[in-house]
């Protein structure tokens, strides 16, 4: 190689010692064997001298100042980018500047723009809902256990009273509910058995809640008394049920969870490149967002309702009929909490009949 | 130590007052590559790169940042942002969980987390000084929890307690706070911002929220009477397939968002104020005056349409908007200096772990550096 010959590359700049201010002007050379220097630019003195391996040596970015520190502490600072590149490039491995040769200005910036957005979307699109499902096959069986009894718990305090419904009633409805809950374990094959709880129903006076019926994530169904007194029969009761068996058959609540905790996660860690006020719309964004998503859910849980009551050679129509008398008797004032999650929009009963009659037809 | 050569006020008449402009010298052009390269590795590798994200973030920003003749630096190892910015999502993780699921025990948690705040506030400014450096000599941050307490816990409180009355109250302990904490060196920095100073840039961000809400209020009102039968109308039917929770959602934001514009208005104007009035009374060890005269107007003004190019843009204006305010800021900010700058001696301390600093950033807090 040629440099053999030459005299050892330089870089001028300032030099200061450790935790000090005022510096001294000075040179960095870089000896054949790999031996950084810094010395006073006049005369020559030397400062600073280490093996290169011991040298840190600040990344790249625009243009501002590198330094060079010693293993004294000591500090080495320039603004002569490229030469400390050139200084540095054979001490270094392959990819050296890799980052910086990216951010340069070029044409190429606009194809990382373009990736920037296609990635955006996939991510959202493909890469949010697989760690999600990742996240809850990774979710030991005992926290949504833990959860959902906290849960109960507190609703018990706060708004629930006992039951009123007889003792004969209620073993009636539990002996109907068991038996549908039997063929719902992994019903759809959507999860896997294991990962699917034991179905227990739950007898409660709704209080200030209302006709209400819901499930938490380990399997425990909870049913009010009013929905019992609204609902003209049975069929009616179980097709509801059914279709809280479906949000915890497809775990609805946890995906729904992870999924709100990724997008948020996603948003706030690119928060400092996007400010402040860019990332709270996006929040917000985001929680309009999955308003979409728990619709498409409840519409899921629903076919889910109309599948297990066939299977179960229950009326596959009864959920659809339960929204039909929730609209006549309670209008859509939306004064009601199982209204504002369960709307029973004319879109709804709609698709419920046309599928539980698709389904008592394709299974004849 | 070399500093008693220097007797300070032994000659009063003598000492010069020079005025050291501080300037930025980052541009749009070169900012806009290391943004994307950022935003596309941090999308790539789900949030990990964002550590080293921050690093190169910073030290642009802070390494373009010049006064009198020097630049300020940014040290955090980007390996450390890492560490404090998982405990941190697992913490906000572990909270959300329960808030979901348990909101009883929550209750009992976000009262356990009201009082962790200070610390996490307290960590957070120690640590962004410590890895803060200019001409090689770091700052450092002794504030201690209970002043964090009083500054964000009580003095939060006192601005919702009162309807923002006291907010000049809160500002002038969260300034005394996190300005009159630092050090430079082993040097104090003091900052005693008035209370009736901070009272004088209260009244027109006060008048612009009591004015726009009384304005906003009557514009809806009057809407209502006017179109009082359409939205009887649009509610009442029941078949009407429109109605949803979506819709109604949808319309609740349509009603707040004209207050939020107006709080966050308010909001910048008032930060803009008392950041001048905090910095003008900031000083550097009993010699060097911090002089700020930000023009609320401009501020507000370069803040929105910050806002809104960047939203047009779908995010792409963002590092133009960053550059701008950077800009602005440095034009007019100055040390007001009596004797030279690099006369500083610093310590090398531990940095101690960036949760709180991570922390203060995921939830969007704002240093004020």
């Amino acid at each position: 190689m040629a440099s053999e010959t030459r005299l050892p590359m330089a870089v001028e700049g300032l030099w200061r010692p450790p935790a000090v201010g005022r510096a001294k002007a000075a040179v960095l050379t870089v000896g054949p064997d790999a031996t950084v220097t810094a010395a006073d630019r006049d005369t020559g003195a030397i400062f600073s001298s280490a093996a290169f391996p011991t040298v840190r040596i600040s990344d790249r970015v625009g243009s501002i100042p590198r330094n060079i520190t010693f293993p004294d502490q000591s500090v080495f600072e320039t603004s002569d980018n490229d030469t400390v590149d050139t200084l540095v490039r054979p001490h270094r491995k392959k990819n050296f500047g890799f980052i910086h040769g990216l951010e340069r200005f070029h044409p190429r910036l606009v194809v990382l723009a373009a990736l920037v957005v296609a990635f955006c979307f996939a991510l959202y699109r493909f890469a949010l809902p697989m760690l999600v499902e990742v996240a809850i096959v990774a979710t030991p069986p005992v926290v949504p256990q833990l959860l959902s009894q906290g849960a109960l718990a507190s609703l018990d305090q706060t708004f629930f009273e006992p039951t009123k419904l007889s003792a004969e009633r209620q073993k009636a409805l539990t002996d109907q509910f068991t038996a549908i809950a039997a063929l719902a374990r992994g019903g759809n094959g959507v999860a896997a058995p294991a990962q699917v709880p034991p179905y227990t129903l739950n007898f409660r006076g709704g209080g200030s809640i209302g006709p209400n019926a819901f499930a938490l994530p380990d399997g425990t169904v909870v049913l009010t008394d009013e929905l019992v007194e609204l609902a003209q029969d049975d069929e009616m009761v179980l097709g509801v049920l059914a279709h809280e068996i479906g949000h915890v058959d497809h775990q609805h609540s946890l995906r729904q969870l992870y999924r709100a905790a990724g997008v948020t996660a996603l948003i706030m860690l690119i928060g400092g490149d996007i400010g402040s006020g860019t990332e709270d719309i996006l929040v917000q964004g985001s929680a309009l967002a999955s308003l979409s998503y728990s619709r498409d859910a409840e519409a899921e849980a629903d076919h889910y309702s109309v599948e297990l009551m066939h299977k179960a050679g229950h009326d596959p129509a009864a959920i659809a009929r339960f929204f039909e008398l929730m609209r006549d008797k309670l209008g859509d004032k939306g004064e009601n909490d199982f209204l504002s999650t369960h709307p029973a929009t004319p879109e709804r009963i709609a698709e419920t009949k046309r599928y539980a009659e698709e389904i008592a037809s394709r299974k004849k | 130590m070399n500093d008693t050569d220097v007797p300070q006020a032994a000659v009063p008449s003598t000492i010069r007052m020079q005025r050291e402009k501080f300037s930025f010298t980052g541009t749009t052009r070169e900012y806009f590559g290391i943004w994307i390269v950022n935003v596309l590795l941090t999308i790539v590798t789900i949030g990990i790169y964002s550590a080293w994200a921050k690093v190169r973030r910073q030290r642009y920003f802070y390494g373009n940042t010049h006064l009198a003749g020097a630049t300020f630096d940014y040290h955090a190892r980007p390996i450390q942002i890492l560490i404090g910015r998982i405990i941190v999502l697992v913490l906000l993780i572990a909270y959300n969980l329960l808030a979901t699921f348990a909101p009883l025990v929550s209750g009992i948690f976000a009262v356990a987390f009201l009082f962790a705040l200070p610390w996490f506030i307290m960590r957070g400014m120690r640590f962004s000084a410590r890895v803060t450096s200019y001409r090689n000599v770091r700052f450092d941050f002794t504030g201690g929890y209970w002043g964090a307490f009083q500054a964000y816990i009580l003095g939060g409180a006192l601005i919702y307690g009162t309807a923002g009355i006291l907010a000049p109250l809160a500002s002038q302990w969260m300034w005394n706070y996190t300005l009159g904490n630092l050090r430079y060196g082993d040097r104090p920095i003091k900052s005693d911002p008035r209370l009736e100073k901070l009272y004088g840039q209260w009244w027109l961000p006060a008048f612009v929220l009591a004015g726009g809400f009384l304005v906003l209020v009557a514009v809806a009102v009057a809407l209502v009477i006017l179109f009082s039968t359409q939205i009887g109308e649009f509610f009442n039917t029941g078949d009407d397939p429109q109605v949803s929770p979506y819709m109604i959602v949808v319309l609740f934001y349509v009603a707040v968002v004209p207050f939020l514009i107006l709080y966050f208005v308010a909001g910048l104007l008032y930060r803009a104020g008392t950041r001048n009035v905090a910095l003008n009374e900031t000083i550097i060890d009993d010699r060097h005056a911090m002089a700020s005269c930000i023009h609320r107007g401009r501020y507000a003004w370069i803040s929105i349409t910050n806002l809104l190019a960047t939203l047009a843009t779908l995010g792409f204006a963002r590092p133009w908007a960053a550059i701008r305010m950077a800009r602005y800021l440095a034009t007019v900010t100055a040390l007001d200096t009596t004797g030279p700058l690099d006369v500083y001696v610093g310590t090398i301390r531990d940095e101690g772990g960036a949760v709180g600093s991570e922390y203060m950033d995921v939830e969007g807090f704002d240093l004020g550096f």
